[in-house]
């Protein structure tokens, strides 16, 4: 074996090993999620995430049969509404109307049937209100 | 006062482009007078930072509202402490703070070294400039601390989940890590400009390093405990973008920390090096800029911001300036001897490298994939915790065995037959340990059993290797004293142990139940059973509090409470979780009541057995331990680098 050999060798085949598993597990698994806006989830269906500001009425209780029923829209404010029945864990505390969420789920026949909800952690950076 | 500040920023800037310029045109042109110029330009800098940095304190303690940055952060019931946090709560304190961080420590830096590395100074001055003009820009021509406004009554107010003492320690533990990163980058762009190439700059720098990392790795772990005890959802970490943020740098400062000792003693992989200290840098910005542009879709900021995409560019052009040096200085960067075997003490570092990148380069990838499916399918997806973990095994689990390998094994070169009797010892402690396990009933979580059994591993060869300088020095202390940076490494491996552990216990062996109660019903897990007693309600000065009361039986008795804060100002609410930590069984008992109602007397409880979680709190300060001890100051070592520098100066 020459001298500089196990080097390049062992980089080589590191990145190479890498790169193959990235593709194998990102090609095969197929585990991504779509994750859309209100405006852009009408011609979706199956299970995705949709980011957007919650919107009244909030109806109901996660924990009941009938789940807890909310809307969601662009955070820009530029959508219909996307009907959202949520059922599972209490929404975490900071979740209420105007705020900023994730909610993933399965969606059909116009309504996302969510099974989490993430809100924006107030730990960090927000834009200045518009004038 | 806001005049000041803003008069003080200006001030800043334009010193620190003084630098800038100055220092390079001193640099290129070798005129003595003007770099000592620049390099004054770069000390006073830190001064004007300093004052605008006091004029926003003194606002924040005197909640002074005509301040927009104090009427948006703060009120007039926070406490001092956290008036001050605001200081790093928000957008432009945060950049405030990264500035003075930076010229700060750039001044110290460059002080320290200005006469041992006089020719690499008068680069780095420039380089420091360069980067800190940026911030100083953004300061003054994007997002102001001092924009004025006419003063109100009372401010916003701070979260009420950010008023805990983690996090007013947590943000700024990460900007010092964040920035430190910047130094070791400054001195290798330094030394590439300079042709001076030698493992000066790697010397004058590691403590630097080290601190960055220590304080980028501590900052984490605050923030992980922040996030268990807070924001109440049972978990720590959850692979969030903003949190990959700052693990991706953390990444690859690791590697680099490791890699610096391969070039020190054999003059190997320089390139790979300076890859890797720019690496780190490029990361710590580009992890700003993912925090602050709302590119991707994170818990922590969906806020699109203007500064993104000054961020964006930052990086792009810092980008391409470190990848055209090291292209530039390839032929100045070979390495002096080579890779003499694949059984050796180099060949486990540049294993643990691979690894730490892969890891590093695999999160990346995680946070770009909605990016990059946007740009090439048009519609984004996120990857979520399962892609995350199944790397974190994939490559962690051999890190971690590494580490009990890589002491042990020689440098240059061993004999498979060496490695087997040097490995002895630890492997039969490793069987015992894992059979031991299986008979515990470890064996339920396969990664778990192997995370456990190979950090035994990890702790046999880290006390052989203990026990066996000891014996040969006389004492632990006198083992320690005489080669800090290695001991202390082994302390810190230690720490990474006790993490590994937690972190497998947790998540590996956790257990949850959910039930809705009522008075007198009961919920059983692992050992315990919760039966609730009652649901009230009180009201406290600014807040009213909720809470559902537990009594705990079987692997602990007493009583637990768990249930909801809505505070009045700001009008936040924020969940309260009972906790107990019981130190005879190794575990956490975590309790969340959800919707407690005090007239139904009706609450939703979700409880938590998390074994082991709290070796990783206790890791964290093993972590600071073993880092303390290879920053130690070292007579010994100090003496060894002035006669090992002495020759590179007079040439």
């Amino acid at each position: 074996m020459s001298t500089r050999s196990p080097a390049r060798l062992v980089v080589a085949l590191g990145v190479a090993a890498v790169l193959a598993v990235f593709l194998l597990y990102t090609a095969l698994r197929g585990s991504s999620t779509p994750t859309l806006t209100p405006s852009q989830v009408a011609n979706h269906s199956g299970k995705l995430a949709v980011v957007g500001v919650v919107v009244a009425p909030l109806r109901g209780d996660s924990h009941s049969p009938g789940g807890l029923r909310f809307g969601l829209k662009n955070i820009d404010g530029r959508s219909s509404v996307v009907s959202v029945v949520y059922h599972g864990e209490n929404p975490p505390p900071l979740f209420k109307v105007g705020r900023n969420v994730v909610v993933s789920g399965s969606y059909a026949h116009g309504r996302l049937a969510g099974d989490n909800v993430v809100t924006k952690c107030p730990s960090k950076y927000t834009s200045k209100p518009a004038a | 006062m806001a005049d000041l500040g803003r008069a003080a920023l200006v001030v800043s800037l334009g010193l620190v482009v003084y630098a800038f310029v100055a220092g390079f045109t001193a640099a290129l042109t070798n005129r003595r007078r003007l770099a000592v110029s620049a390099r004054n330009a770069l000390f006073s800098a830190f001064g004007s930072t300093a004052i605008a940095a006091t004029v926003l304190a003194v606002a924040l303690v005197r909640h002074d509202f005509s301040f927009a940055y104090v009427a948006a952060h703060t009120n007039r019931t926070l406490s001092t402490p956290y008036a001050l946090s605001a200081f790093w709560g928000g957008q432009e304190g945060s950049l405030l703070l990264w500035l003075l961080v930076l010229t700060g420590y750039g001044a110290l830096a460059v002080a320290l070294n200005r006469k041992l590395l006089r020719d690499l100074t008068v680069w780095v001055v420039p380089v420091l400039g360069g980067i800190a003009s940026f911030f100083a820009f953004v300061l003054v021509a994007v997002a102001s601390p001092f924009a004025t406004q006419t003063a109100t009554l009372d401010g916003a107010g701070l979260t009420p989940s950010l008023q805990n003492p983690y996090m007013v320690a947590h943000p700024p533990m990460l900007y010092l890590g964040y920035v430190g990163l910047a130094i070791p980058f400054a001195f290798a762009a330094g030394a590439m400009l300079s042709g001076r190439t030698d493992e000066r700059w790697i010397v004058a720098t590691r403590r630097w390093t080290l601190a960055a990392w220590m304080f980028l790795g501590f900052g984490q772990l605050l923030g992980a405990h922040w996030a268990y005890v807070e924001v109440g959802w049972g978990g720590y970490y959850a692979w969030d973008p903003v949190e990959n943020a700052a693990l991706m740098p953390w990444l690859a400062a690791t590697a680099f920390l490791h890699s610096v000792m391969i070039q020190e003693r054999k003059g190997m992989l320089k390139v790979w090096n300076m890859v890797l200290v720019a690496l780190a840098f490029e990361l710590s910005i580009f992890g700003t800029f993912l925090t602050r542009s709302g590119v991707v879709n994170s818990i922590h900021s969906f806020a699109k911001s203007p500064i993104g995409a000054w961020f964006l560019a930052f990086v792009v052009i810092s980008s391409l300036f470190s990848l055209g040096l090291i292209l530039w200085r390839l032929p100045l960067l070979k390495a002096r001897t080579r890779l003499e075997s694949a059984l050796s003490r180099e060949a486990a570092f540049l294993y643990n490298n691979l690894l730490l990148v892969a890891l590093c380069l695999t999160v990346l990838w995680g946070v770009l994939f909605p990016i990059v499916t946007q740009l090439v399918k048009g519609e984004t997806r996120t990857i979520g915790s399962p892609y995350y973990d199944f790397f974190l095994r994939a490559f962690g689990l051999p890190l971690l065995l590494l580490m009990g390998i890589g002491p042990l094994i020689a440098w240059r070169k061993t004999s498979a037959r060496t490695l087997v009797r040097t490995l002895a010892w630890p492997g039969v402690v490793t069987i015992v340990c894992g059979v031991a396990l299986v008979a515990l009933g470890a064996g339920s979580s396969r990664p778990g059993l192997i995370a456990y059994t190979f950090s035994a591993f990890v702790l046999a060869a880290i006390a052989l290797e203990l026990i066996r300088g000891t014996r040969a020095t006389g004492s632990l202390t006198t083992l320690i004293s005489r080669n800090r940076r290695r001991y202390g490494g082994y302390v810190v491996h230690a720490a990474i142990v006790l993490l590994a552990i937690g972190v497998a216990g947790s998540s590996a062996y956790g257990s949850s139940t959910e039930r809705r109660l009522t008075p007198g019903q009961s919920v059983s897990i692992g050992g315990y059973t919760l039966t609730l007693q009652d649901v009230r309600r009180r009201h406290v000065p600014n807040a009213t509090e909720t809470r559902a009361v537990l009594d705990v039986t079987g692997g602990w008795n007493g009583t637990i409470s768990s249930g909801d804060n809505q505070y009045v100002n700001p009008p936040e609410p924020s969940r309260e979780i009972g906790l107990k930590t019981n130190w005879l069984r190794g575990e956490d008992l975590y309790v969340i009541a959800d919707s407690a109602n005090p007239t139904t007397k009706v609450v939703f409880v979700k409880v938590l057995v998390k074994p082991l979680v709290n070796l990783i709190w206790i890791a964290g300060f093993v972590f600071l331990l073993g880092s303390a001890i290879a920053l130690w100051p070292d007579a010994r070592e100090q003496r060894r680098l002035v006669t090992r520098l002495a020759p590179a100066r007079a040439a």
